[in-house]
């Protein structure tokens, strides 16, 4: 599996990948749908997948000798160590918000999502839902990935401007409080999103797996 | 002894059938894959590699079935195909770095004598590679994890007369050394400089599986050659 995942990254991944997973310090701007973050780091796990359609990476990779759930397992593996190196950004950038800045006039003033253990666990739902639409859309076909991307971006920006209403709502407001005041609710609502996170990509790679085998290439 | 096996293959699609392909693959020998574009070579060649997956016939390698043995069996075979290269803009010692790794039999002098055979330098990227330097890296690549079969799709196509001699020339010197090479070409010089077994391929099925010397008995004409039986052959398959 080591060797799956040392191709992935050095020959089917694109530069641009490893170049979006520092948008996960989008959730350090105040005023700014931090969530997009998540999204334009998924843009770069997309470039991925298409320079590795260009370079005939699936057949390649059908040639080497594993088997094809190997090759599905090594795309998610990928995908996955992408999404954790962007989340990490995202909970240190959330951490220094709650810690280092608290006290600062921007943060006091902002108006739209607050990185907290929502926000961070919103990003992962992100995540969830790219690894479910687009990764496991694209091994419909092991080629097609236009029509999943499309599918995932209306997803995902329904899913940014949910995140970012919900507070608003009358009831919902303790959603947007820091962990240090609300901190068994966030740390619920994070743990209840990582779950999500997890059975959505568990139940797009047992599809992929399925779909990919009986795929002709 | 045979060392691969594919038995009554169908495959079907809408425009196109694969009908009951069945033929041997013995140890240690060249066998020529022959048919005009569009015959079905490529389709048997991917259902052979689990890249296409047959609706009906087996594939086995070393007497044990393809499917089920996967990842075993493709460390003892090389596939290399003259009309697709992989990372286009990966440097060759990029790609093989990470290639080799999948291999326990790899042999780093094999392949440096490989690359001095083929005069390939590993610095360029399969894009600054001529057609036939493509054929010529993927074939190092499959020599140094030392396969015992070589599928070879079309590895002539769209090479030189200088170039396909040589590397007719290469397969020649595998076969010495104990490797058996699957080649498809729709150029019947290519069969007759140097294949021992003919496999004829013709609208999706078999037309004939034997050894060249065989099939030279069985269907040719008193003085024709075997370009001229192929064409006779063929011109009456299509007016079948």
């Amino acid at each position: 599996m080591r060797n799956i995942l040392k191709k992935e990254m050095r020959l089917s991944a694109s530069i641009l990948t490893y170049l979006f997973i520092p948008f996960g310090l989008m959730f350090l701007l105040p005023g700014y749908p931090i969530l997009c973050g998540a999204f334009f780091v998924t843009l770069g796990i997309f470039h991925s997948f298409q320079s590795a359609r260009e370079a005939n990476d699936t057949v390649f990779s059908a040639l080497l000798p594993i088997a094809k759930r190997d090759i599905v397992k090594g795309k998610y593996l990928f995908v996955c160590l992408v999404e954790a190196g962007a989340f990490m950004l995202m909970a240190l950038s959330a951490a220094l918000r709650e810690t280092v800045f608290s006290e600062a006039g921007p943060y006091k003033a902002n108006a739209l999502m607050n990185a907290n253990g929502f926000a961070l666990g919103m990003a992962l739902v992100i995540f969830g839902l790219f690894n479910l639409i687009f990764v496991g859309g694209f091994f419909n076909t092991a080629y097609k990935f236009a029509k999943p991307f499309v599918a995932f971006v209306i997803a995902c920006f329904l899913v940014i401007f949910v995140s970012e209403a919900l507070h608003h709502v009358p009831g919902l407001e303790r959603l947007n409080a820091s962990c240090t005041e609300e901190m068994l609710l966030q740390m619920l609502l994070l743990a209840t999103e990582i779950i999500i996170c997890f059975l959505l990509t568990a139940a797009s790679y047992a599809g992929a797996c399925r779909k990919f085998e009986n795929i002709d290439l | 002894m045979v060392i691969a096996e594919v038995q009554r293959l169908v495959k079907k699609y809408p425009s196109f059938e694969l009908k009951d392909v069945s033929f041997c693959l013995e140890s240690g020998r060249i066998t020529g894959f022959i048919g005009r574009n569009g015959a079905g070579k490529t389709t048997t060649i991917k259902s052979m590699l689990g890249m296409v997956h047959p609706d009906g016939g087996t594939v086995q390698y070393f007497g044990k079935p393809f499917i089920g043995n996967e990842a075993e069996i493709k460390k003892r075979i090389g596939y290399s195909t003259g009309t697709v290269s992989w990372y286009p803009r990966k440097k060759i010692r990029d790609i093989v770095s990470i290639v080799k790794g999948f291999y326990d039999t790899w042999d780093d002098a094999a392949y440096r004598r490989y690359l001095d055979m083929f005069s390939i330098d590993e610095g360029k990227t399969p894009l600054e590679l001529s057609e036939g330097m493509k054929v010529k890296a993927n074939l190092a690549l499959a020599l140094s994890h030392a396969a015992e079969v070589l599928i070879l799709d079309e590895p002539t196509s769209g090479l030189d007369p200088f170039s396909r001699n040589e590397l007719l020339k290469l397969f020649q010197t595998l076969r010495r050394d104990g490797v058996t090479v699957f080649f498809s070409t729709h150029i019947i010089s290519d069969i007759e400089k140097c294949a021992d077994d003919i496999v004829y391929i013709s609208k999706g099925q078999i037309a004939a599986a034997m050894p060249r010397e065989d099939f030279i008995v069985k269907h040719s004409q008193s003085g024709e050659s075997l370009e001229d039986t192929m064409l006779r052959m063929e011109g009456g398959a299509m007016h079948a």
